[in-house]
């Protein structure tokens, strides 16, 4: 049996447990505003040169190019984008997850790895992680994304790989994030139908042009998937800290009703007890008179 | 009556419809009568019923004429597509003149200047140039607003 001391001690532990989940849900939510932000901008020109390279694709000439043409996989690249701090519910997981079911479809892959979480799984694992990235600043995400779309489109030319992809977390709302798996090289071709501007022209010619559009749309790419990931990793943060709040805010309310319950039967007995002393010394005062 | 308002819309059907996109977002859209953008290989004028084109835009000036009146934005590297009336430009870096940090642009010119002449691996002074021509492009732009005495030694950098 608990005593009342022990309660008390409890009620301490989880308001002061509580008031961290609440600064943590504070932040999130501070930092999933600004992630927002960042991610509604990137997302337009994202989405236009997404388009542009698509349409390139089925352009003559352009599938001999190295970034279209499909070559002989022997391995692939896989950037998994997972985050550097935990408490976030199913984010890391669900993400893991989804990355190492296609892998699974007999690639022989190599990972660029990005945030502590996913690096400790792989290693654990003994998974080829090639490159490592962590503790990303948010403030930084931008050059990095770009020097990091240098160092995929050098592996890629190189050689060293023959495909490359990213499995990154798609944010939707505050509630419902989807992880994903997307081809980035070579660009997958996609049938579109041609009839509206097919005479279009290419400024040099259009091999320069894939040149200097694909380390754009890579950096954008990448820049892209990393706001998405980290929109979604800070809204999952939040919603779980919200529901550990709530708990939280139960568990005390519990804890302090069974605490006067305690109390209120201590105090009972004690008063039974004088009752029943006062009683015992009232008969003998009267027998002694 | 009647004939000015199909006037009026005339003149907006026989312009280019501008839009501008950074990771920030749509930054610009606007109307213009003509653009003059610089290329990987030189300038590129556009006016109202291009035929369809997709260039690669270098770090230059983006002047935009309307009504007779010309604006001057930055704009480093990116891409441009165009077709009939529409331009769309996309790029990491597009600033206004009033975005330009003048001082801090002329600190980056005259640290690239002293720079280049002290470098001597072709790597670095080529990524000097980079930075250099960088700052004369944001100098001009930004001194566009006022026509102060830097013209003359920007228009020298951007011959080169």
């Amino acid at each position: 049996m608990t005593s009342m001391r022990d309660i008390k001690q409890r009620i301490a532990n989880v308001s002061s447990t509580e008031q961290i989940i609440k600064a943590m849900d504070m932040i999130a939510s501070t930092k999933l505003h600004k992630a927002r932000a960042q991610l509604k901008g990137v997302r337009p020109i994202y989405r236009k040169l997404k388009c542009i390279v698509e349409e390139l694709g089925s352009r003559e000439g352009a599938e001999t190019h190295v970034f279209y043409q499909e070559r002989q996989v022997r391995n692939s690249l896989y950037i998994i984008l997972t985050s550097d701090r935990g408490f976030s519910g199913g984010y890391n997981v669900n993400i893991i997850a989804k990355a190492l079911e296609h892998m699974d479809q007999g690639k022989n892959e190599k990972i660029l790895v990005v945030g502590s979480k996913g690096c400790e799984y792989f290693k654990k694992r003994e998974k080829n992680i090639i490159r490592k990235i962590t503790d990303v600043a948010d403030a930084q995400m931008y050059y990095g994304t770009e020097s990091i779309a240098k160092w995929v489109a050098t592996l890629y030319l190189s050689g060293e790989v023959e495909e490359v992809f990213i499995a990154y977390t798609h944010f939707e709302n505050v509630l419902s994030y989807v992880p994903y798996v997307e081809k980035l090289l070579p660009v997958p071709i996609v049938a579109i139908d041609m009839a509206d501007n097919s005479d279009r022209k290419y400024e040099p010619d259009i091999h320069t042009f894939i040149d200097n559009m694909i380390p754009l749309y890579l950096h954008m790419n990448l820049f892209r998937a990393f706001s998405e990931s980290h929109t979604s990793e800070q809204a999952a943060r939040m919603v779980s800290m919200d529901a550990a709040g709530k708990n939280a805010e139960e568990m005390i309310e519990e804890l302090t009703r069974m605490y006067n319950r305690k109390r209120q039967t201590a105090i009972t007995q004690e008063l039974s007890e004088i009752v029943g002393s006062a009683n015992i010394l009232h008969k003998g005062g009267i027998d002694e008179s | 009556m009647a004939n000015h308002q199909t006037n009026s819309v005339n003149e907006n059907d026989n312009k280019i419809n501008l839009t501008i996109t950074t990771p920030r977002g749509v930054k610009f859209v606007e109307k213009a009568d003509m653009l003059i953008m610089r290329c990987i290989d030189g300038d590129l004028g556009i006016l109202p019923g291009h035929e369809p084109v997709s260039a690669v835009l270098g770090d230059g000036i983006l002047r935009i004429f309307n009504n007779g009146v010309e604006k001057k934005l930055a704009v480093f590297g990116g891409i441009v597509e165009i077709e009939d009336k529409t331009v769309n430009l996309l790029s990491t870096i597009a600033q206004r003149p009033e975005e330009i940090d003048l001082e801090r642009a002329e600190r980056d010119r005259q640290e690239a200047e002293a720079a280049i002449l002290e470098e001597s691996e072709e790597h670095q002074t080529r990524r000097l140039q980079v930075l250099l021509h960088r700052s004369l492009v944001r100098i001009e732009v930004s001194t566009h607003l006022e026509e102060a005495e830097y013209t003359k030694d920007t228009d020298e950098g951007e011959n080169d």
